[in-house]
């Protein structure tokens, strides 16, 4: 590892709590450490271990397993000799199928493009700063990282596969498909990922727009 | 000191400190996002949603989340007799989590929203810790409510094509969905920091 490969400490600055609008003076934080309001508690912002390139790593394998995840059989189920199969995106489907249109629409934002997109664009963001290669529309993308978040709801989705598996087990027999296995890792990789991301972090690099300076 | 008082905001998107011109409104420097002292029309926003939620919670309640057709006989189920289904015949563990996800959670949220809502309002000095953790349990807990719509598409998707049974999603469906979805925007649209603002100036609401 190169001096400057190193993940850097955050600047010492003023922050205003997202939460409850104290103003904090935020010191420079090492490696792993995090910083909270000195009114309510609210995580001000982290420095997380391994710099930029443990988000990298941890979305880029999980991007992997959301590839496997949505390719092979998610559950098989076996009535009688008869054999049902889906896949995650036929869980939405078979909504759109019974004429609930809307209903498809919802559970494939939450249980595919969202978290999709949440990985894809996080990388983009990520690979852009950590690089230097100046990716069109980073800052927007990185923006609309935070709008997304809420929704993607791969965790929800699991305990549903859960509920279905009880429900189902009483009258046929169900099979576990190599999906649900690449899901069940995607969840944990995507939830690590998650908190080994700072967006203050790769907002303090990406800094202001050409040409504009600090108005604060 | 707050940064309200030192006539300061910080960007909701990147978290950059702005001082605000006399208008009340610019443009983050950094990312370009809207900037106002406090979500404009927050208390507003968050009751119509809030609202919105409420009138579909009955439908989502009373009509039936799925229809189960076997043989020529078909049974539907609501979201709490599905709860009712998996005590008798899973295990009670999971029934109590889909009771708290898909009964309770619901219900309290829109509960808690009402108090936060009413004690800005009443520009409340009591409980701010308690109250924005309540807030923070609010919005952590909403998504989990999806997971009884997630198990009718399952169920929809594994089990309809074979002759045995058939599972139709219903209309209490729809509405569960909806009170789900409403909730988790009026906790988004709800300005956290109007728990501390409102000593001493009128409407907290629109700044």
């Amino acid at each position: 590892m190169k001096p400057s490969d190193r993940p850097d400490s955050t600047v010492a600055e003023i922050i205003a709590c997202h939460e409850c609008d104290t103003l904090n003076r935020v010191p420079e934080l090492a490696p792993g450490k995090k910083a909270q309001c000195s009114c309510c508690g609210f995580v001000l912002s982290h420095n997380p271990r391994g710099g930029l390139d443990r988000p990298i790593s941890l979305y880029l394998s999980a991007l992997i397993l959301l590839v496997l995840a949505n390719i092979f059989p998610f559950l098989t189920l076996e009535i009688q000799g008869r054999e049902e199969m889906t896949t995650i995106i036929g869980a939405s489907l078979a909504l759109y199928n019974a004429g609930m249109g809307e209903l498809a629409v919802v559970v494939m934002i939450t249980s595919i493009l969202a978290p999709a997109l949440l990985i894809i664009s996080s990388l983009y963001v990520l690979l852009s700063v950590r690089y230097r290669l100046g990716f069109p529309a980073a800052r927007s993308t990185l923006s609309w990282i935070s709008q997304l978040k809420p929704w993607g709801m791969l965790d929800v989705f699991m305990l549903g596969v859960l509920v279905a598996f009880v429900k189902l087990g009483n009258m046929a027999t169900m099979h576990i498909g190599i999906s649900l296995y690449a899901f069940c890792g995607l969840i944990l990789v995507s939830a690590a990922a998650a908190s080994a991301f700072e967006p203050h972090l790769l907002w303090d690099k990406l800094g202001f727009p050409k040409g504009r300076r600090d108005a604060g | 000191m707050r940064a309200r008082e030192a006539g300061l905001t910080s960007c909701h998107t990147c978290g950059l400190l702005v001082r605000l011109p006399a208008s009340g409104h610019c443009y983050c420097p950094r990312c370009d996002s809207d900037l106002h002292m406090r979500k404009p029309n927050s208390l507003n926003k968050t009751w119509a949603l809030l609202i919105a939620a409420m009138a579909m919670y009955l439908p989502a309640n009373l009509f039936p989340v799925m229809t189960v057709t076997s043989l020529g006989s078909s049974q539907s189920d609501t979201i709490m007799s599905g709860v009712i289904y998996l005590l008798l015949h899973g295990d009670w563990p999971l029934a109590l989590i889909v009771f708290v996800a898909s009964v309770l959670v619901p219900l309290l949220k829109m509960i808690a929203l009402v108090y936060l809502l009413l004690s800005v309002q009443r520009r409340s000095p009591l409980r701010k810790q308690q109250r924005i953790r309540l807030y923070r349990l609010v919005e952590l807990v909403g998504r989990w409510s999806m997971v009884d719509i997630f198990v009718v598409a399952l169920l929809a998707a594994l089990v309809n094509v074979g002759a045995l049974a058939t599972i139709e999603p219903g209309t209490g469906a729809i509405a569960f969905t909806a009170v789900v979805i409403l909730t988790i925007f009026s906790a988004m649209s709800f300005d956290s920091r109007l728990i501390w603002d409102n000593q001493g100036e009128p409407n907290g609401g629109t700044a």
